[in-house]
Order: structure tokens, then C-alpha cells, then sequence
């Protein structure tokens, strides 16, 4: 459950200049609320890191303002974290440097923090020792050492394994929870995102563009970029027909392949039509209710946990995911053609116009 | 020729260290924070800076010699100091050799570090005087070996102090300018002596600095 606002942006742009170029970040508003995690997200060199960077003070901005009126610490993990020299637990000690705390409340918050994050065994090995996962965990165990009221972390889980990007957002999801840590994470793994946000930003190109609740966001992007940042990679264009059952429309994409959507668009707009592809229905019999029409199977991706699925239809791929191992992802083979189902409450339309 | 008395040993010995050890203080108080502040920061004009430092880390001692000897000689611009052929004369040119060694190593040291290291530091809250502690703490090995070559290069150093400290007896003659004189003075076998008093003086001061580099080692 969220609550007051901790830090606030407010027409902010922030100018960097290198020899490599110029780059610009705008953001009109941001608010970042006690007891929640916000996400942002974006592809690569949209700003990101520069907007979390201006949250915790390291950047100046050229225009507007950051507001903290947060009542604890602020402090950030960084994409890469420097291990200080010295030990495991060295490193944690180091945030109470200059700060009013006595010997045995500074020993038992390093216990805390590093057993916070599992790596107490660790206390006394050189930290320069550590492996990539074991660096993140101690600089995520320093920052709520300090108990934060809020918390920024730049791409926490980049060049992190698999296992090991899954163990340490577990761990990070329930470390934020214990302690009500306001949070504002950025990173470009939509599933991480998708396990901790409690709200969603979107940067494109240097613009805050969106912003929301996780699911608003994720279920109604306000542009086709944004679709496709937040994975909703299935879009195709079609016109709203003239046929309508109060706000129940039919998207119109080709002779042959018609889409059931709410929508107020008059009859005649041209849109986006966005589907997530967990919300992709396939069928090798007569379809599911909500049928969209048929296609062809192209590719079949197997990575032993989950199977994504590449389908023509009306001249597009679309994707879908089905479990590894049952039903039809274990027979499908390539070339099969199959039958496409969408709830018309997960279809999502985009007026072309908003692109 | 006499060889030179226990007495006078010892008192060229601490002649040497009475000049060497002020030099090489002053060279870290002064060289320290310039290369700590050239070290993390990047700005119009460092490449051409960073190269200049370089270019007085490899500078011969016996042109810094002479460099002082004009500023301090009776028409240079510091001949109101009167110091030339004193020991303050010869601390001067010591300090112009050492100052670009301290520099340079800090400063590479610095550099070293990670881009965002005094940032992670910094947006842990932690105040200015205890980043510097932690930043002095994180390069001190570069600092050591600033400390050693520092040294290294003033105790060895002979032509500059030749040149603005005259090598006079009982004020300025120090181990190397005396070792040199009595090389050319075919005294080979005490050359030599002095010589290995240098030698060990070099020896116990870079072990006892490398044992505190060592020691450090965690």
C-alpha cells in the first residue's frame, strides 16, 4: 500500500554533454510514493539512468526540480557497484561513517543487512573477491543498512545469470517489502519489473511518456513504442468497423481477420491493435470463444521452462507463450496451422494518430 | 687523503636526511591533494596537464638544478632569499624533482578508480572529510609507491643539489654529492662506504614503508 509522496520531479530537463554528443532528458511530472516501487523502464540510451541519477542529486538539472521531503536516507545502487578496499562487512560499515549510531547498533545492522541478502558467510572475505552477483548483493545489503526512506537502483540485475537475476529479485522484492522502502528501480527487464512494480514509467528517447499503475501501463500503453517497451509485441494495424454492441467494436485488419475490442472510437479511425502475448489464445481446434481468425505456426523457441510461439496471421507475426512440456507445447510443430482466440478486454487499441 | 670520520659520517648522514626528509614531506603535502584533484576529475586542459606532469616525472634533476640555481643566483628572480648554497636551496630543487612524481602517481591512482566510485561514496551520505579518508584508504598503495619513488628519487638525486648546494663542507655536502667527490678524487674505497650507507639508508626506508604497504593488505 503506497502512501505520501517522497520525491517529486516537476519540469525537469537535464542536459549532458559529451564529446560524443549532446543529450537532453524531459519529464514533466514523477512522483515517487512512501511504500512503493516504481519501474522505469525504456530502451537502451532513453535516459533512464540519467533520470534515476538526477533523483539521488548526481545530476543538475538545466530546468524544473527534484523535491525529496523523504524522512530518511536516500541512497542508490549503482549499475555497477565499486567494492570499497577492505571486507564483506567493511563495506557496510562504510555507510555509517559520520553517522550518530553506537558500536553494537552498527554491528547488528551489518548482521541484519547481510543476512538480509545471504551473504553473511561473506563477512570478513575482501570484498574485491566477490563475484558479479555476490557485488550486487553487498551493495544492496550497504543501501538498506542505512534503513532508506527511499532507494534508487540502476539496472540492479544487469549481467547477472538467469538463476541468479530470479534469487536476488526474490530477495530484493521481500527486503523491500519487510521494510517499506520507497523505491524507484530502473532496468529494461520487463519480467523484474513486472515482479516488483508497484507503478511503471516509461522513457522514450529522453521523454517521460507514460506513467501509471503496473497493470495500466502494461495493459493500456498510450503509444505503439510504449507496446513495445512494456511487451505488448503483438501490434497490428486495423480500421474500427461500423458493427457495435455498445462499446464492443470490431477491428477490421483484413478480409479475413477481424478483432473484438472495447473501444470509443468512432467507426472508420485506424488503430493499433495491441494483444499481449500472454493474452494470446491458441487452438488447434475450432478456437477458443473470442476467435480472431487463423494462422500458421513459424517458430517454435523451447527454453526448457517456457515456449514461445511465432504464428502468421494477416501478414504479421504474432507471439504467444505457453508452458514448457504440456498441452499443446508439446505438440505443436511448425507449419500447423492453428486457431487465434483474444478476450476483447485484453485487446487494446491505439489511435494511429497517437504514434 | 683522510677518510672521513665516524663524526662526519654521521654528519653528512643527517645532513642527507635533514634535507631529503622536509623535500619529500613538502613534495606529498603539495603533491597529494594536486594529484587527488587532477586524478577524479575531468576538465578543459587536463590531457595537456596530465602531460606536462609527465613530462617533470622524467625531468633530468640536473636541469631542475639548474632551473634553481638561476632563479636564486644574485640576479634571479628569488635571489632576495639568499639561499642558494644552502640547504634550503637544495630542499627547493629536491621538491621540484619530487613534486611531479607524487603528482603523477597520485593522480593515476585516482584515476584508477572506478568512474562512479566517489559517487557510490557519496550517495551513501557519507560527509567530505570521511570521503577523503576512504579515498586515501582505497589508493593507498599508488600512495606508497609515491611515497618510495618520491624518495627514492630524492635521496639518490645528485647533480641538482650539486648545482644550488655547492657541495660545501659542513653545510651542504650530502652522501651523493659526497660520493661524487670522492669518486673524482680517486677515493674509490670510500666512495664506495658512502655509497653503501646511501644504499642503506634507501633500504630501511623502503622496508619500512613497504611493510606498511603490506601490512595494509586485508
Amino acid at each position: 500500500m503506497s502512501g505520501a509522496t517522497v520525491l517529486s520531479v516537476s519540469d525537469l530537463r537535464v542536459e549532458l554533454h559529451s564529446r560524443r554528443g549532446s543529450f537532453a532528458l524531459t519529464a514533466d511530472a514523477l512522483e515517487l510514493n512512501a511504500r512503493e516501487a516504481l519501474v522505469i523502464l525504456g530502451p537502451n540510451g532513453s535516459g533512464k539512468s540519467t533520470l534515476v541519477r538526477t533523483l539521488a542529486g548526481l545530476e543538475r538539472p538545466a530546468s524544473g526540480r527534484v523535491a525529496s521531503v523523504a524522512t530518511g536516507p536516500v541512497t542508490m545502487v549503482f549499475q555497477r557497484p565499486a567494492p570499497l578496499a577492505g571486507s564483506v562487512a567493511h563495506n557496510v560499515r562504510v555507510a555509517f561513517l559520520g553517522k550518530k549510531l553506537s558500536g553494537s547498533e552498527r554491528r547488528a545492522r551489518v548482521v541484519e543487512a547481510l543476512q538480509r541478502f545471504k551473504i553473511d558467510h561473506l563477512a570478513e572475505h575482501r570484498a574485491a573477491t566477490l563475484s558479479g552477483g555476490e557485488l550486487r548483493r553487498l551493495a544492496l545489503s550497504r543501501a538498506f543498512a542505512l534503513r532508506p526512506a527511499v532507494l534508487l537502483l540502476d539496472e540492479p540485475f544487469a549481467a547477472l545469470d538467469a538463476d541468479g537475476q530470479a534469487a536476488l529479485s526474490l530477495d530484493l522484492r521481500r527486503a523491500i517489502s519487510d521494510t517499506g522502502v520507497a523505491v524507484a528501480m530502473v532496468t529494461h527487464d520487463l519480467r523484474r519489473a513486472m515482479l516488483l512494480a508497484d507503478r511503471i514509467a516509461v522513457l522514450i528517447n529522453g521523454r517521460l511518456v507514460q506513467v501509471g499503475r503496473r497493470d495500466d501501463v502494461l495493459e493500456r500503453p498510450s503509444t505503439p513504442e510504449i507496446a513495445q517497451v512494456v511487451g505488448m509485441t503483438n501490434l497490428v494495424q486495423g480500421v474500427v468497423g461500423g458493427d457495435r454492441r455498445g462499446d464492443l467494436a470490431t477491428v477490421e485488419v483484413d478480409d479475413q481477420h477481424r478483432v473484438a475490442a472495447h473501444t470509443e472510437c468512432a467507426a472508420g479511425t485506424r488503430v493499433w491493435v495491441g494483444i499481449r502475448p500472454e493474452h494470446l489464445k491458441l487452438d488447434v481446434g475450432r478456437g477458443d470463444v473470442d476467435p480472431i481468425g487463423k494462422g500458421v505456426v513459424r517458430e517454435i523457441i523451447n527454453d526448457g521452462v517456457s515456449v514461445s510461439i511465432g504464428v502468421d496471421w494477416a501478414g504479421s507475426e504474432l507471439r504467444t507463450h505457453l508452458m514448457a512440456g504440456r498441452g499443446l507445447a508439446r505438440t505443436l510443430a511448425v507449419g500447423a496451422e492453428v486457431s487465434l482466440s483474444a478476450n476483447p478486454e485484453h485487446v487494446h487499441l491505439i489511435p494511429v494518430c497517437s504514434d | 687523503m683522510n677518510p672521513p670520520s665516524i663524526g662526519l659520517l654521521i654528519e653528512i648522514t643527517a645532513r642527507t636526511l635533514a634535507v631529503c626528509l622536509p623535500a619529500l614531506a613538502i613534495s606529498l603535502a603539495v603533491g597529494l591533494p594536486i594529484g587527488i584533484a587532477i586524478g577524479g576529475r575531468r576538465f578543459a586542459g587536463r590531457v595537456p596537464l596530465v602531460s606536462l606532469i609527465n613530462t617533470g616525472m622524467g625531468a633530468p634533476p640536473v636541469v631542475v638544478g639548474l632551473l634553481v640555481y638561476f632563479a636564486l643566483e644574485r640576479n634571479g628572480p628569488f635571489s632576495e632569499l639568499k639561499w642558494l648554497y644552502t640547504n634550503q636551496a637544495m630542499v627547493l630543487a629536491q621538491v621540484v624533482i619530487a613534486l611531479p612524481l607524487v603528482v603523477g602517481i597520485t593522480l593515476a591512482a585516482v584515476a584508477a578508480l572506478d568512474e562512479d566510485w566517489e559517487l557510490q561514496v557519496r550517495t551513501l551520505g557519507v560527509p567530505k572529510r570521511w570521503r577523503m579518508w576512504l579515498l586515501l584508504r582505497e589508493i593507498r598503495l599508488g600512495l606508497l609507491a609515491a611515497v618510495i619513488t618520491a624518495l627514492g628519487g630524492i635521496l639518490s638525486e645528485v647533480g641538482a643539489v650539486m648545482a644550488v648546494g655547492g657541495n660545501l663542507e659542513g653545510e651542504t655536502r650530502v652522501l651523493t654529492t659526497s660520493i661524487l667527490m670522492y669518486t673524482q678524487m680517486g677515493e674509490l674505497e670510500i666512495a664506495l662506504g658512502l655509497a653503501a650507507v646511501l644504499v642503506g639508508l634507501m633500504l630501511v626506508l623502503a622496508g619500512l614503508l613497504t611493510a606498511v604497504q603490506q601490512s595494509g593488505r586485508t
